[in-house]
């Protein structure tokens, strides 16, 4: 048994508890930045660790926990996701009523479920890694104390999140009534498309929807980013909607293969729904955490679209484009908290003039936009296009001019809050602080951004061996 | 195949008939004797005082919530404790390290006031 595989889970662990123990022996009113930096910093050193594994394929206790190129490709997202979330997030934190050190302890835990389900191999490791991250966003989701919109989001988002991860366990129990095994391997070699194989693979379809908030599956969303910390909506948004990705490809190409051929409709069905809902309703939002709300729905719409082709080439475009969408999240959502913290509110009219207060948040947010409507010179074209190309090739030509149009109406909106920033004058004439942190985290974003637009080679090199590793084809 | 089933049917309808037969016997060859004490709606010990819809307090969850995590190290305890001699080192350390994340937390539940009845 060879546990150093869950080496980065582990240490990401070890520094959340870490994180607690210190939490209690600060003085009480210390400022808790100095736990934000540690936070900080163990990721980025975890990080740094998990690039030396690249090329390992091995699994753990008994083929439950796999760690390969692919699932480490996720655990990158992840890392870099909570990384710059938590430089964005420092002073947000520090607003803060209470508990401002076990903000970012949760914070760690969350992106420890998401890590344990990228490199889950069986049924019941995807469904504790999937507790893991929705219990403590429960909790993430409602810790603005002070504000009832918060804590009816906590709420909301514990009922539903319970409700769709008991429809995930009961498919859980279908499928292991039927093939009598819930290792994805052993389900492969006993799967038939017998009717209650086909329930339970439908429940846990479902469940997993819901995390990424697909149409039909997706009514909780703008509430609950609309009540949530920026912080922990952005983290909504990039994490929990990548990791349900990844559970979901691993599960549909190694499990679930005989169901392909049931597949291909569902998933075209929900990919063109998702598309247009999301992008119709995004219009007529006023506010900007709702208005990326329906964004991340139209764009969880993209990533599911290359799910279609059921090879090597379109797992790929997955990956890739979750990475991009990541880097793009993360210069919105910095540019939300300065405005927040500038304005006291999340409307669009909020950031006018932004261009004039803070020129470098204008780009920040002007090509994070950009970058999701997929505008050439932004990584969100190369995405698109990668995507786009592969379904094309196998015969979904609807799907992918339908995935066009949308994304040329996405424009509008997206390019609706970039006038707001230019052509607008500023309404409250006072300074518009930016902390060093925050500034970091959107540069990071937007040199990203620019770079795998321009240069996508490299990216999708590492992409595609993450692909392959997944060893199907 | 059907004969097991068979089985499994006779047992439900024997254990639907059960209580019925058991609290039916004793209604009809009970004898009656109502008194004030006897009808009065207690569980045992003294009378209750006052009314009986009273709420508790919060703190009752919290020590329910720490409770509630002892109970499930002891549970595991035991499994480990049978078990000790073939498992070796390797699940010593693991049940110290398992012990040791409920100590921080029960640690943190003390620091923040979680224990004190206020």
């Amino acid at each position: 048994m060879n546990i150093t595989l869950l080496t980065s889970e582990i240490a990401i662990i070890c520094l959340s508890l870490l994180i607690i123990i210190l939490d209690l022996l600060l003085p009480r009113f210390e400022t808790r930045r100095s736990l934000g930096y540690l936070a900080a910093a163990g990721v980025a050193g975890v990080f740094a660790y998990t690039c030396t594994q690249y090329g390992v394929s091995a699994t753990v206790y008994q083929g439950l926990f796999t760690l390969d190129s692919f699932a480490l490709f996720f655990k990158q997202i992840f890392l870099l996701a909570i990384l710059l979330t938590l430089l964005f997030s420092f002073d947000y934190v520090e607003g803060l009523a209470k508990y401002q050190g076990e903000f970012y302890a949760l914070l760690l835990l969350a992106v420890a479920g998401m890590m344990i389900m990228a490199s889950a191999n069986d049924l019941l490791t995807v469904f504790i890694g999937t507790e893991l991250m929705t219990v403590t966003f429960y909790i993430l989701v409602g810790y603005q104390f002070n504000s009832s919109k918060s804590s009816e989001a906590g709420m909301k988002y514990m009922i539903l999140g319970s409700v769709s991860s008991a429809v995930l366990l009961y498919g859980v129990s279908w499928v292991y009534g039927c093939t009598g095994s819930i290792v994805f391997e052993q389900i492969a070699k006993h799967a038939n498309t017998s009717l209650g194989m086909l329930f339970g693979f439908g429940l846990i379809v479902a469940g997993l929807f819901f995390k990424m908030a697909l149409i039909p599956f997706h009514m909780w969303a703008p509430e609950i980013y609309e009540g949530a910390p920026t912080p922990i909506t952005a983290m909504l948004s990039m994490g929990s909607k990548v990791a349900g990705l990844a559970v979901l490809l691993r599960m549909v190409f190694i499990a679930f293969v005989p169901m392909q051929a049931y597949w291909g409709g569902i998933v075209s069905i929900i990919a063109a729904i998702t598309m247009i809902g999301g992008t119709v309703i995004a219009m007529w939002q006023t506010n900007i955490k709702r208005m990326m709300a329906y964004s991340s729905i139209t764009q969880a719409g993209y990533m599911i679209v290359g799910l279609l082709s059921a090879d090597a080439s379109g797992i790929k475009s997955v990956l890739f484009y979750a990475m991009l969408y990541m880097f793009a999240n993360v210069g919105v959502f910095a540019t939300i908290i300065a405005v927040k913290k500038h304005h006291g509110s999340n409307e669009i009219k909020d950031f006018s003039g932004l261009a004039q207060q803070s020129p470098l948040l204008a780009v920040v947010m002007t090509v994070s936009l950009l970058s999701m409507a997929g505008i050439p010179p932004m990584a969100g074209f190369a995405g698109k296009l990668y995507v786009f190309s592969t379904v094309i090739e196998k015969g979904y030509l609807w799907l992918g001019l339908l995935g066009f149009v949308m994304s040329m109406i996405s424009v509008y909106y997206y390019l609706n809050v970039t006038k707001v920033i230019y052509m607008n004058e500023p309404c409250v004439q006072k300074e518009f602080i930016v902390s060093q942190p925050l500034r970091i985290a959107a540069l990071i974003s937007l040199l990203a951004t620019l770079w795998i637009g321009i240069y996508p080679g490299p990216l999708a090199e590492l992409a595609n061996t993450a692909a392959r590793s997944l060893s199907i084809l | 195949m059907l004969h097991d089933y068979a089985n499994i049917g006779m047992l439900l309808v024997i254990a639907l008939l059960f209580p019925f037969l058991a609290l039916g016997a004793s209604y009809i060859i009970q004898p009656r004797r109502p008194g004030v004490e006897k009808s009065m709606p207690y569980e045992c010990g003294v009378d209750t005082v006052g009314t009986t819809w009273v709420q508790f307090r919060i703190s009752y969850f919290l020590y329910a919530l720490i409770f509630v995590v002892f109970d499930v190290e002891t549970i595991f305890l035991y499994l480990w404790a049978i078990k000790f001699q073939q498992l070796g080192l390797a699940a010593f350390i693991e049940m110290f390290v398992f012990m040791m994340v409920l100590v921080i937390g029960l640690g943190y539940a003390w620091n923040k006031g979680g224990l004190e009845w206020k």
